[in-house]
């Protein structure tokens, strides 16, 4: 069951970039813990510099994002304590191998005194191959990388999580096992927002799926309203829809 | 949180493709270099104690009448700086000796008249594996430091996290550039071992503390490269970018302006050829000497008329030759002050416009913080500028020296008469050859060097600061998306 406070929390928030684009057009949304609320919508929506945002990748040009209640913009380094980062190309150093990555970035993510038997716990957790913890991660598979990924994610143990399209490229199978893990993850508490183009995916974890278009979050439903409604064609329908600054 | 990029970073280059290919190279040319270098060296300093050795017999064995006929030349050498081993530097351009001789000193040739074209361009030694392939390593290290990252997107991973981008930045350098540092520290002890069979003097005087110095400097120097190729990673959103950039940064600091300097400094600054200097100073003693003999000759004249006066010529008793002989020291001391007061003024000129043309040479050098590395590297090593100075100070003292232990000595009195008749008379005073002064070039000391070298110093503090401050605005501002 969703907490009753958000984690994450998206106030009015727009960017607009050097060159003019708008890319993100006052933007309300919370997220709370328990809860996974995933943002569908075509390239250039909005989805990847929200959470660009959240992570203060780049500065908002109006209005605030908050992680746990604080804010990203006046205190970015606090809020980062409480958010983990999984992205569509998991990020990690090729010549380490896998438990070497998951010590760094747990070292980075605050938990510098963890054993060799703790982070084997949790990459079997994750369901990576035993086989593959003491290997360099340059030979991984993406649903391995992925895999890793969320083990860092999960090592960090933020409240908020955000992944930016993590299941793009993934095999159904490695997708489907991914799932599961967000599902434990959402059961923990964690609040978790995702983006994604997978609409099935999408309905399948989502508490809540908001829909962006041109920067703006055109259409949100909650998981029992998409019970009596069909998302594939509600998503159609907007992105088929007159663009919204014509 | 410092400690933990550190680590990676060593970690993510010691397991990188690049670091057992730089281990390999440092390991293999730097004792290498120093080995052949030693053994060159030991060969330089053998020729040397024979040439000494033979100049000094020669010394020993002058014979008055060579001095009066003015044939004598007197050779000093000099002797091959220990550290050259490190920095050959201007070792076998400057001249292996300057002769000495009544009027005045004139320059040997240069020890690099066997040098290939090859060897022109840069001798095989530390100090230009560090200025030539180890900058370049450590450009190349870097150059992907930043880009490379965001490339591959660990960047955005690691940002995700609750950490400064200062100590990212801090810790990205300083791991890399331990990374690069351990093996360059490795084959400089192997290449030191490696000397002492050669017979290398390794812990005499202050050699030492010059190797101790030349190694910081070094590292300096590396940390320089290292951090002008994370300010350009981080200025670069491509590592491609970077490292064409780097390239050309490379090629600019190590090939075109060392030499663009010295052609401006040519330009800016001409000086006159060696040749052109001696044919002056022919010239010059040649008027001198041709005025003095007919002013002499005119006195002579005057004093020593008719037969009478050429009998009283030829009687040292003579109330006219105790007349003459205070008038002609007289003039021979003025023409000497003279002559010698117009060559010194000539090659102090000539020494002034030198120095000028390789002062401005060595302040446009400095752009290039390579170029500053070479010019403390060389004094500290004895084969530098310095050395060049405290060669030419001791040429210039022993002159000094032999002119008044031994040209002095020797008085050869040239008249020309009325009528263009010439005479000359000799006279000399005894002289002990053995007892005449031996040429020595007095090295600067370490301090010497450094002081020497203070804008070298000055300029390679630029390029570590200003880098860093450019890599630091730029990376706290860097998209890392």
């Amino acid at each position: 069951m969703p907490q009753s406070n958000p984690i994450l929390k998206a106030d009015d928030l727009s960017k607009r970039y050097e060159d003019g684009v708008l890319a993100l057009d006052h933007l309300n949304l919370d997220v709370r813990g328990g809860e996974a609320y995933c943002l569908l919508g075509a390239n250039g929506a909005g989805k990847t510099t929200t959470i660009n945002l959240f992570l203060n990748f780049i500065p908002p040009t109006t209005g605030t994002c908050f992680i746990t209640g604080i804010d990203v913009t006046k205190d970015p380094l606090e809020a980062k304590k409480h958010v983990a980062f999984v992205s569509e190309n998991v990020m990690l150093y090729g010549n380490f191998t896998a438990r070497q990555n998951l010590d760094f970035f747990a070292k980075l993510g605050g938990k510098p005194d963890l054993t060799k038997e703790q982070y084997y716990q949790v990459m079997r957790r994750v369901s990576l191959q035993e086989k593959a913890f003491e290997q360099r991660v340059k030979n991984f598979s993406k649903g391995m990388r992925q895999k890793l990924g969320i083990s860092i994610a999960v090592i960090k143990d933020a409240p908020a999580i955000l992944l930016d399209e993590p299941t793009s490229g993934l095999d159904p199978k490695a997708a489907e096992e991914f799932l599961e893990i967000l599902g434990e993850l959402k059961k923990e508490g964690k609040a978790i927002l995702m983006s994604t183009h997978d609409i099935f995916r999408a309905k399948e974890i989502g508490d809540r799926i908001g829909i962006m278009k041109e920067g703006r979050l055109v259409m949100e439903r909650t998981r029992e309203q998409l019970q009596y409604e069909d998302l594939v064609k509600i998503y159609i329908d907007y992105m088929k829809s007159e663009p919204l600054t014509a | 949180m410092l400690k933990t990029i550190v680590k990676k970073e060593i970690l993510e280059n010691i397991f990188s493709y690049r670091f057992p290919l730089f281990a390999l190279i440092c390991v293999v040319l730097i004792p290498l270099g120093l080995f052949v270098n030693n053994a060159q060296y030991a060969k330089r300093l053998k020729d040397y104690n024979e040439q000494v050795r033979l100049a000094d017999e020669a010394q020993s064995g002058l014979k008055i009448q060579d001095l009066m006929a003015g044939r004598v030349t007197i050779k000093g050498f000099r002797p091959p700086s220990q550290l050259s081993v490190f920095s050959q530097g201007l070792e076998s351009a400057l001249p292996a000796y300057y002769q000495f001789a009544q009027d005045g000193f004139s320059q040997g040739e240069s020890s690099s008249s066997d040098a290939t074209l090859t060897s022109t361009q840069g001798k095989f030694d530390f100090v230009f594996l560090i200025q030539m392939v180890v900058s370049l390593v450590g450009l190349l290290f870097a150059s992907d430091m930043i880009s490379g990252e965001k490339e591959s997107g660990t960047l955005r991973a690691m940002l995700s996290n609750s950490l400064p981008r200062d100590a990212i930045l801090v810790g990205k350098i300083a791991g890399g550039y331990l990374a690069l540092l351990a093996p360059f520290l490795v084959a400089l002890v192997l290449g030191v071992m490696l000397l002492l069979p050669g017979g290398f003097p390794l812990f005499a005087g202050d050699i030492p503390a010059r190797i101790a110095v030349m190694a910081g400097a070094a590292a300096l120097f590396i940390l320089i490269y290292y951090v002008i190729g994370t300010m350009v990673s981080a200025m670069s959103a491509k590592a491609r970018t970077s490292l064409v950039t780097i390239l050309l940064i490379w090629s600019g600091f190590q090939l075109v302006i060392p030499k663009l300097s010295d052609m401006a400094a040519a330009l800016i600054n001409p000086v006159r050829t060696d040749t052109q200097v001696s044919l002056e100073k022919s010239l010059l003693i040649n008027t001198l000497e041709t005025e003095s003999a007919k002013e002499l000759g005119r006195e002579y004249d005057k004093i020593f008329v008719g037969k009478s006066g050429q009998d009283a010529a030829n009687d040292q008793n003579s109330p006219e030759m105790k007349k003459w002989a205070p008038i002609r020291d007289e003039m021979q001391l003025k023409t000497r002050e003279n002559k010698a007061a117009q060559l010194a003024a000539i090659d102090e000129t000539f020494l002034a416009q030198q120095r000028r043309q390789r002062k401005l040479a060595a302040a446009l050098s400095l752009i290039s913080p390579s170029a500053a590395f070479g010019r403390l590297a060389a004094d500290i090593c004895g084969t530098g500028d310095l050395a060049r100075t405290k060669y030419i100070e001791a040429v210039r003292s022993h002159q000094n020296a032999l002119e008044n232990e031994l040209f002095s000595k020797v008085k050869r009195t040239l008249m020309m008469h009325e009528g263009g008749r010439t005479t000359m008379m000799f006279s000399a005073q005894p002289v002990d050859p053995k007892k005449l002064p031996k040429f020595a070039v007095k090295p600067a000391s370490l301090g010497e060097a450094l002081k020497a070298n203070a804008a070298s110093i000055g300029a390679l503090l630029f390029w570590l600061i200003t880098p860093f401050a450019f890599a630091y605005v730029r990376f706290l501002k860097y998209d890392v998306r």
